[in-house]
C-alpha cells in the first residue's frame, strides 16, 4: 500500500504530473494486493494487519467538527443517488468492501474486506471480510449482507434506478462461501483496476440485507438505516443539519477519532457556504467558490484546496437534426472553441482544466504538451478557425447556419460560456444561436427528449477508467449520449478496451478511441471541473488535495481537530 | 381619545357586534373563490411549465438511466398519472386533512416544513411591519411638518433609495459587510423564538430589516402626502386656532386621520413582504418558507410549490380583511354591516 507523504504546502495544488505518480503508485499498491498465489497472512493476523491511522502522529480525540456541503438529499438511498447531497451525509455512517484511501485519495485499501484474491483466469474476485463488525443497530456483518448490497446494485429490482450497475456488467453470480467469504464470478475477465476501482466506488456502502427486505429493496424514504460506519445518525433537521456521533464499537480502533460530525447543507459554490466558512460558523466547506478559496488561502489559520473532480462541461450537439449529423460540421464546430479563452471567462467562478474527450489528468489521456499543439487546444486558435470554415465549406455551409437552438443549463459557468460559445461560432463561423437557458429540472428533460441543437452542461462519471464513462457518454445507448452520436468503429473499439488486460495495449486502444472522437466528435469538450474545499487548518486528516471527485472519499474517519 | 367635531371614537355597536361578524363571514366567503381561482391557476401552471421532478428525485445520472417502465410507475406512485381533475380532487383532500401531502422527495409532509419554518418567517413578515411602521411614520412626520426643508429632500432622498434597491442585493450587502467588517455570521439552522430567543432574533432581524426599510420607504412617502393634505383641513386649522401646541395638533388630530391610507398601503405591501421575503430569506441563507418554496421550485416538488403559493394566498387575504377591519378602529364613520 502506498503511503503518501505531507504535502509542504497547505496550499498547493497537485499538477497532473504528480497526480499520475500517485496514481502509478496506486495501482501498484492494488496490484501487490490482489496478486494470485501471493503468501498470505492467517484470516486473524490478516485482519489486525491492517488498520487505518490518521496521517499524522499524535492525532488529537474529540470534538466536533462542523462540515458544510450539499446534504439535503432528495432521498436517501446513496445506491440510487448520483450527488453530493447523499454521499456527502450520509457517506460517514457507511463502509465498503474495499476503498480509496482517504489520506491519498487513490490507493485501494481494504475496508469490510480485509484482503481478497483474484482468480487467475481473472474471472473470480473472492473478499475475505472482517469478522466481529456490527452494524449500527448491533446486527452482525456477514457476507450475506455484501451479497444482498451488491446483488441489488448489480441487478436493481424494478423500480430500483442504480448508476453503477453498468460497472459490474461482467459479473455472472455472487456467492456467500462462508459467513465472512464473498466471491463475484464474471461472465468474462476485466481489467483488474477497473474492477476494484468499481468495488472500491465511495457509492457502493453496504448495508443491511434485513434492512432492504424491509423495505422492498427501496431505501429512498428510509431516513436511517444502519451501516456499520465510523460515525452513526443522531438527529436530522431537514435540509438544515444532519448530526452523527462516533461509533463507539467501529471496528477500526481507534477511529473515528471526532466524537461528533454536525453536516450543515450548502449549495455548493454558494456565498452562504463561503460566508459560514469565514464567520467562523463553519470548520470546513467543500466546494467553494474561488473568492472563498482565495480569501482562505489569504487568511492566517485557514487554508484550501484544489482537487479533480469526475465532470465534463460539454456542448451537446443533437446528431438527428440536420446538419449535426454532419461529422464535418461537429467538427467545425468543435474547432472553432477558444478552450483557453473559454477557461479565462469563468475562472472567477470556479477552475478548469483544458482537455478533449479522456479525462486530462488520468494515465490514458494525451499529454498536455502535445494536447496544445492539436488543433482545437492551441493557444492560438486561428489554425483551428480556418480548418474549421474549410470543413463548413466542404460540407455546404459555408454561409453559416441561422436560428439554431442553444439549451443552456442554469449556472454561472453554463451561462457565462454559452453567451461566450455563442460569439465564437458567430464569429468564426457565421452561425446564429439563440441562448434557451433553462432549470436543471427542465434541462435533462430537453436533452434527452431531443429539444435542442445545441446543449450546454456537464456529465459525471464514476471511474476514471475509460471503460466508464466511453460506455456512458459515448456509447450508442449511452445514457449520457444525448447528442444520439453512433460510431459503429468506435463501439467495437470500446468492447476491445473493456475486455484488454495488458495496461499497454488497453492504453493504446484508448488512444485510438480519441483519435476517432476528436474527427468525428459526439459532444464539443468545454473544460473539466476542478472543484476547491476550504477549511480552518485546525482541521487535521483531510486530504483533498489528490482525489479523483468527490464521491469516494467521504467518510471523515481519519479527520481529527487539533484544538 | 378626543377625535375632530366630538365624536368618541372606538367600535360602535355595529363595529364589534353582529355586524362585524357578519362582515367578516361575507368576506371570508367572497374570499373563498379567490382562493379557489389561486388554487387552479398554480396547479395548472406548475403542471403546464416544463422540468421533471423525476430530474431532483434521481440526480442526473440515475434519471438518464429510467427506463420508461420505470418512469410511469414512479409518476404513477407520485399521483402525476391520474387525470389533472383527479390530482386536484387529491390535493383539496390533503388540505382537508391538514397533511397538505407530501413532498416528491423524502416523503416529508408539507404540514411539518410549514410548522417548522412558517413560525420563523411569519416572525420575519412582522418585525418587517414593525420595522416599517417604526421608520416610515417618523420619517412621513417629519417630512411632512418641514415641506420642502432640507431634512425632507434627504428624506425623500432617502426614501427613494430605499424604493429602488432590491431587497436580495441590500440583504447580500449585510451579510458581506457583517461578515467582513465584524466577522459575523447569523446562525445556520432555524431556532425558534421559544427555543432560544436570542438566537431566534439574529435569524429574523437582518431579513426583516431589509424587507422592513424598502416598506418603510413606503410608507414615509404616503404619511407625508397624506399628513400635508390633513393639515390642509379646516378642524385642523382650528385646533391651531384653539391653541393646540403644534406637536398635539399633529400626533392628536391630524395623524389619524392621515393613517387610513397608510395602513391600507401597509396591507398591500404585506403581499411584497410575502413575495419579497422568497430573494430575501435567500439572500440572508435564512431557511424559512421562503427558502423552502425556491428550493421547490428548483425541484419542482409540485406539492410543496402548491401549497406554499396557496398559503402565502391565505395569508394575503386574510391581511387584508384585518386592514378593512382596522378601518372601523380608525375612522369612525366607517362601520361594518
Amino acid at each position: 500500500m502506498a503511503e503518501p507523504s505531507a504535502s509542504p504546502s497547505d496550499s498547493e495544488t497537485v499538477d497532473r504530473r504528480a497526480f499520475l505518480k500517485r496514481l502509478a503508485v496506486a495501482a501498484g499498491g492494488v496490484v501487490i494486493e490482489s496478486l494470485p498465489g501471493r503468501s498470505r497472512p492467517r484470516a486473524g493476523a490478516a485482519e489486525e494487519a491492517f488498520r487505518l491511522r490518521a496521517l499524522e502522529p499524535d492525532p488529537k480525540r474529540g470534538g466536533t467538527l462542523r462540515y458544510g456541503v450539499a446534504s439535503s438529499p432528495a432521498h436517501f438511498d446513496i445506491h440510487q443517488s448520483g450527488t453530493v447531497a447523499n454521499i456527502g451525509a450520509q457517506g460517514p455512517m457507511y463502509d465498503n468492501l474495499i476503498r480509496r484511501d482517504p489520506r491519498d485519495g487513490q490507493t485501494i485499501i481494504p475496508d469490510l474486506a480485509h484482503r481478497w484474491d483474484i482468480a487467475p483466469d481473472g474471472k473470480g474476485y473472492t473478499f475475505h471480510l472482517r469478522s466481529g463488525v456490527k452494524f449500527h443497530d448491533g446486527a452482525d456483518f456477514t457476507a450475506e449482507d455484501v451479497k444482498a448490497t451488491f446483488s441489488r446494485i448489480i441487478w436493481p429490482p424494478t423500480g430500483i434506478v442504480i448508476p453503477r450497475s453498468p460497472l459490474f456488467s461482467a459479473v455472472s453470480e455472487i456467492r456467500a462461501l462462508g459467513p465472512h467469504k464473498i466471491e463475484f464470478r464474471l461472465k468474462e475477465p476485466r481489467p483488474r483496476g477497473f474492477m476494484l476501482s468499481a468495488f472500491a466506488s465511495g457509492w457502493n456502502v453496504i448495508v443491511r440485507k434485513k434492512t432492504l427486505e424491509e423495505n422492498d429493496y427501496n431505501l429512498r424514504q428510509t431516513p436511517n438505516y444502519p451501516g456499520t460506519g465510523p460515525f452513526r445518525h443522531v438527529s436530522r433537521k431537514k435540509d438544515e443539519v444532519w448530526l452523527m456521533e462516533r461509533n463507539p464499537h467501529y471496528w477500526n480502533t481507534p477511529l473515528p477519532y471526532l466524537d461528533r460530525l454536525a453536516v450543515y447543507n450548502f449549495a455548493p459554490f454558494s456565498p452562504e457556504l463561503g460566508a459560514a466558512l469565514l464567520g467562523g460558523k463553519l470548520d470546513y466547506a467543500r466546494i467553494v467558490d474561488t473568492a472563498t478559496l482565495r480569501r482562505a488561502q489569504e487568511q492566517p489559520g485557514m487554508t484550501g484546496a484544489t482537487y479533480y473532480q469526475s465532470v465534463v462541461d460539454a456542448v451537446w450537439v443533437n446528431t438527428r437534426h440536420k446538419p449535426f449529423g454532419d461529422p464535418r460540421v461537429r467538427r467545425a464546430l468543435h474547432l472553432a472553441l477558444d478552450r483557453h479563452a473559454l477557461i479565462d471567462v469563468v475562472k472567477e467562478a470556479a477552475p478548469y482544466l483544458l482537455g478533449g474527450f479522456v479525462y486530462p489528468f488520468s494515465e490514458w489521456a494525451t499529454p498536455r504538451n502535445e494536447m496544445i499543439q492539436r488543433l482545437g487546444y492551441q493557444l492560438d486558435p486561428k489554425p483551428a478557425v480556418e480548418e474549421a470554415r474549410r470543413l463548413m465549406a466542404a460540407a455546404g455551409y459555408a454561409a453559416g447556419l441561422r436560428n439554431v437552438d442553444f439549451v443552456v443549463r442554469e449556472g454561472t459557468s453554463w451561462k457565462l460560456w454559452a453567451v461566450a460559445i455563442q460569439a465564437m461560432l458567430k464569429e468564426a463561423l457565421d452561425i446564429e444561436t439563440k441562448l434557451r437557458t433553462v432549470q436543471i429540472s427542465a434541462f435533462f428533460e430537453e436533452t434527452q427528449g431531443g429539444n435542442f441543437d445545441l446543449s450546454i452542461g456537464a456529465i459525471v462519471s464514476t471511474l476514471i477508467d475509460p471503460s466508464d464513462y466511453f460506455n456512458a457518454w459515448y456509447g450508442k445507448d449511452g445514457p449520457q449520449n444525448y447528442s444520439k452520436w453512433h460510431d459503429p468503429a468506435f463501439q467495437r473499439l470500446v468492447a476491445q478496451i473493456d475486455r484488454e488486460l495488458d495496461d499497454r495495449r488497453r492504453r493504446a486502444l484508448v488512444r485510438q478511441g480519441e483519435t476517432i472522437l476528436e474527427q468525428d466528435p459526439p459532444f464539443l469538450p468545454v473544460a473539466w471541473e476542478q472543484l476547491s474545499d476550504a477549511w480552518y487548518t485546525y482541521v487535521k486528516g483531510q486530504q483533498p488535495r489528490h482525489i479523483f471527485g468527490i464521491y469516494d472519499v467521504a467518510r471523515w474517519d481519519v479527520a481529527w481537530l487539533d484544538k | 381619545m378626543t377625535w375632530p367635531g366630538g365624536t368618541s371614537p372606538g367600535w360602535t355597536s355595529e363595529a364589534t357586534g353582529p355586524g362585524v361578524l357578519k362582515y367578516l363571514l361575507r368576506r371570508l366567503i367572497f374570499g373563498l373563490p379567490t382562493l379557489v381561482g389561486i388554487s387552479i391557476v398554480i396547479f395548472v401552471v406548475m403542471r403546464v411549465l416544463p422540468g421533471d421532478p423525476l430530474v431532483a428525485m434521481f440526480g442526473a445520472e440515475g434519471f438518464q438511466r429510467l427506463n420508461p417502465g420505470d418512469r410511469a410507475r414512479i409518476m404513477s406512485d407520485l399521483g402525476l398519472s391520474d387525470p389533472l381533475p383527479v390530482q386536484y380532487v387529491h390535493w383539496m383532500k390533503d388540505i382537508a386533512s391538514g397533511s397538505f401531502g407530501r413532498s416528491f422527495f423524502r416523503g416529508d409532509r408539507v404540514s411539518e416544513l410549514v410548522l417548522h419554518r412558517g413560525p420563523l418567517s411569519a416572525e420575519i413578515g412582522l418585525l418587517s411591519v414593525l420595522i416599517s411602521w417604526l421608520v416610515g411614520l417618523p420619517v412621513g412626520i417629519t417630512s411632512a411638518v418641514r415641506p420642502n426643508s432640507l431634512a425632507d429632500n434627504v428624506v425623500r432622498s432617502v426614501s427613494v433609495l430605499f424604493l429602488a434597491i432590491p431587497g436580495f442585493w441590500l440583504g447580500m450587502l449585510i451579510v458581506l459587510a457583517s461578515l467582513f467588517w465584524f466577522h459575523y455570521k447569523a446562525p445556520l439552522v432555524v431556532v425558534q423564538l421559544w427555543e432560544d430567543p436570542w438566537t431566534n432574533f439574529q435569524l429574523a432581524i437582518g431579513p426583516a430589516t431589509v424587507l422592513g426599510l424598502g416598506q418603510g420607504a413606503y410608507i414615509a412617502r404616503m404619511t407625508r402626502s397624506c399628513l400635508l393634505e390633513v393639515i390642509g383641513e379646516d378642524y385642523v386649522r382650528t385646533a391651531r386656532a384653539k391653541g393646540v401646541a403644534e406637536r398635539l395638533v399633529v400626533v392628536r388630530h391630524a395623524l389619524p386621520n392621515a393613517l387610513l391610507p397608510v395602513i391600507t398601503v401597509s396591507g398591500i405591501l404585506m403581499g411584497f413582504v410575502l413575495g419579497g421575503s422568497v430573494a430575501v430569506e435567500q439572500a440572508f441563507g435564512v431557511p424559512g418558507l421562503g427558502t423552502a418554496l425556491v428550493t421547490a421550485i428548483v425541484e419542482r416538488d409540485i406539492v410543496v410549490v402548491q401549497n406554499l403559493v396557496l398559503l402565502y394566498g391565505v395569508i394575503f387575504m386574510l391581511v387584508n380583511v384585518l386592514v378593512d377591519l382596522s378601518y372601523a378602529v380608525l375612522d369612525p364613520r366607517i362601520h361594518h354591516e
